[in-house]
This record gives structure tokens, C-alpha cells and sequence, in this order.
């Protein structure tokens, strides 16, 4: 319900040219939204085509690849300029990030802290990478947004990375040590 | 877990082509890129929109290209601007001078300059002439104009890839670029600001084909 309703309101035409307005709050605000939005939609799914899904997702890999495939193409600069001019590209996007957002929570779980490592492992360098060529290039990427836009962008992506980071790290951290005091007190 | 591979595999493949695509081969990173590569592929024909000039008298564009049957190297600019559009100007400048001399040596092929104004509520007619005074620009060579109806420019700029960003100051952030221009109005080629000696060349080499 909460999905359908986010979903509504993205796809609206003036919360979409809001957070289109800014290049900071287009990859780093709508994004994620839609991501959010699939997430929420997951909850829909019925019980049936979620185990077809997971036949075809075993360890969640399937959908980290996904959603690791649309993030990387999602960050080349051309994107944010066209879908602004191509609707049919700005549809595209946004099914390919409700469906990344669906996938995620589907094979969060499943894929497990060495999975989980793997794709972050891409993931995070990769933000990082990208932000910091924003912050660095002289030039505008983006035919449609300022530079001082395009530097904060590049910001926000550094410090959205280093969070991630260390909000996994110390998820894990806690996991392993309570398996650890699990398997202590297994052997007493 | 087959399935998982095989579903995984063309996920890749299907990310590697849509990746393909949109970088045209993995050769351009920006819609600027892109625009200047698909022009160099498929010209683009300026729409024939009704423009305004002291020394230009009122017509459309596209005849205004046609004029003398040459090659025209066009920019957008405003007069307002503060930044790139100077050196657009001097840019443009050196481009008379290297004209001029042509001419002088009697080696002249038909290639003219055009500077068109998108700051159309601004830049009337005088100011364009007073701007143009201000550049030394030589009226046989090198035009101001500017499209006086606002849906008219917005066809023109979005028609050509202009894109105009406000940047909050009253000024406006664009991208700006040496536009050559054929007889039959068609832009053929985007040259970036830093390549101005290869426009020159490339415009003189278009022109005397043409002869």
C-alpha cells in the first residue's frame, strides 16, 4: 500500500521535476526513492512468485547483479541529461529501479555476509570512484545542471559510500561475534 | 542453481548492451558528447525560424544560412554573459582575422561567422549592434542576430541541443560550442571551444568543396 502510494507520487509530474531540478537530488534522492518504493511493493508479492523468484535467485545473486548492473549504468553522467529529454528512457529507468528495489530486499537475506561483501565491495568503490571524478572535473557532465551541482553530487556520493560502509561493517561485526557467543555457549 | 547462472549471464550481457548504447560504443560518457558525435553522423537541419539583426535584414534562418552558398560557423551567446562568452567572442574574433586575411591574399572561400543571441528579452537588435561594434565585428563577415519569438528560439535550442541553465545569479550556464553550419543549413560538425583552429580549417575545407 505504502509501496503503490510512493510509486504514485514518483511518477507525478511535479515531486518528479522537483527532485529532477537538482543533480544531487537526482541520483542521490530519486533514486533511492524508487529503490524504496520497490522495496515497499515487495510486500505485494504473493507467496507463489516468490519462490519462482528464488528458484531463479538462488543466494540472491541474480537480483545483486541486477541491482548492482542498473546502479553502474545509472551513474554514467549522459542518463541524468537524458532522461530529461526521452521519456521513454525515463520510464525505463525508473521500472529498471523499482525492480532493482523489489530484487534487493528479496536477496539481502538470502545472499548471506560473503555475498553481501562481494557486492558491496563493487558497489562502494564504485560510488566513490564516480564521486570523486564529479568533484574533480572542471567541466559540466551534465548539459542540464551547474557545477557547483555536479560537485555536491560527487560529495553526498562519497559520504552515502563511506556510510553504507560502515554501517554494514558494523551490522556484520555484531552478526559474527553473536555466532561466535552462540557456537561458545553450542560447545559448553 | 543453473538457472541462477544462466539467469545471471544474460543479466550481464543485457547490462554490457544497454551500457553499449548509451555510451555509443563506450566513446562518449556525456549528452554533450553524444550530441556532437550523433551530428557528425546524421546532420541536423535548423528549423527555418523567423531571426532579427541590424545588419541582417529580417528573414529566416535558414535562408540566412544559405546566403553566398558557404559554410557558416554559428555560437550562441548573450550579451550579459560574464564568463564563456568572452572567450567565445575573442574566439570568434581570431576567426575574422584568419577571414580577413584570406581574403587579402585573395585565397577567400565562403565562410561566414554568426552569433546568435538567446537572451531575446535583453538582447534587442541595438544592443546586439552596440556588442558588435564593441568586437570590431566586420558586418560582410560576421552577423548578430537573435530569434525575437520565444517559441520559436525554444524549437531552435532544443531542435540544435542548446541547452540553457539558469544559474541563479542571472546568468545563465550553457553549452557552448563552435557550430559549423552548410549551405543548405544543416549543422554537419560541433567543435568544442578549445578547437578552434580545426573548425577554421574544417569550415574552409567544407567551403571550397563546394566551389
Amino acid at each position: 500500500m505504502a509501496g503503490l502510494l510512493l510509486t504514485a507520487v514518483l511518477a507525478s509530474p511535479w515531486p518528479r521535476q522537483w527532485l529532477e531540478a537538482s543533480m544531487w537530488r537526482h541520483m542521490l534522492l530519486q533514486f533511492p526513492l524508487w529503490m524504496l518504493a520497490g522495496a515497499l511493493l515487495c510486500a505485494v508479492l504473493p507467496t507463489r512468485a516468490r519462490s519462482i523468484i528464488s528458484i531463479w535467485n538462488s543466494h540472491g545473486i541474480a537480483g545483486l547483479i541486477w541491482v548492482g548492473m542498473v546502479l553502474s549504468v545509472l551513474m554514467v553522467p549522459r542518463v541524468l541529461d537524458l532522461v530529461l529529454r526521452d521519456m521513454a528512457v525515463e520510464a525505463v529507468k525508473c521500472t529498471a529501479l523499482l525492480l532493482a528495489g523489489t530484487l534487493l530486499r528479496l536477496s539481502w537475506g538470502p545472499a548471506g555476509l560473503v555475498l553481501q561483501c562481494f557486492f558491496l565491495g563493487m558497489l562502494l568503490p564504485m560510488m566513490v570512484v564516480v564521486g570523486q571524478l564529479y568533484i574533480d572535473s572542471p567541466l559540466r557532465l551534465c548539459n542540464a545542471y551547474l557545477l557547483d551541482d555536479q560537485e555536491r553530487l560527487g560529495r553526498w556520493l562519497i559520504a552515502l559510500a563511506a556510510l553504507l560502509a560502515t554501517t554494514w561493517l558494523a551490522h556484520a561485526a555484531w552478526l559474527l561475534v553473536r555466532r561466535d557467543e552462540g557456537a561458545q555457549l553450542g560447545k559448553l | 542453481m543453473w538457472r541462477t547462472t544462466l539467469l545471471s549471464m544474460l543479466m550481464v550481457l543485457g547490462g554490457w548492451a544497454s551500457a553499449r548504447w548509451l555510451t555509443y560504443d563506450f566513446q562518449v560518457w556525456t549528452d554533450e558528447g553524444a550530441r556532437r558525435l550523433e551530428v557528425a553522423l546524421r546532420p541536423v537541419k535548423a528549423p527555418a525560424v523567423a531571426v532579427q539583426g541590424l545588419e541582417v535584414s529580417a528573414q529566416d534562418l535558414s535562408t540566412l544560412l544559405a546566403t553566398g552558398s558557404g559554410v557558416t560557423v554559428v555560437d550562441f551567446f548573450y550579451t550579459h554573459c560574464q564568463s564563456v562568452c568572452l572567450s567565445l567572442g575573442s574566439s570568434f574574433q581570431q576567426l575574422q582575422a584568419a577571414l580577413q586575411a584570406d581574403r587579402a591574399k585573395g585565397s577567400a572561400v565562403p565562410v561566414r561567422l554568426l552569433s546568435i543571441s538567446f537572451d531575446g528579452t535583453r538582447d534587442d537588435p541595438a544592443t546586439l549592434a552596440t556588442y558588435a561594434r564593441g568586437l570590431h565585428a566586420d558586418p560582410t563577415l560576421w552577423n548578430f542576430i537573435r530569434v525575437p519569438d520565444a517559441a520559436q528560439q525554444a524549437l531552435l535550442l532544443q531542435r540544435l541541443g542548446i541547452v540553457v541553465v539558469p544559474d541563479g545569479r542571472g546568468d545563465y550556464e550553457h553549452n557552448a560550442a563552435l557550430l559549423v553550419f552548410d549551405a543548405q543549413g544543416r549543422m554537419v560538425r560541433i567543435f568544442d571551444l578549445a578547437e578552434q583552429q580545426l573548425a577554421l580549417d574544417y569550415a574552409r575545407n567544407l567551403a571550397g568543396k563546394l566551389q
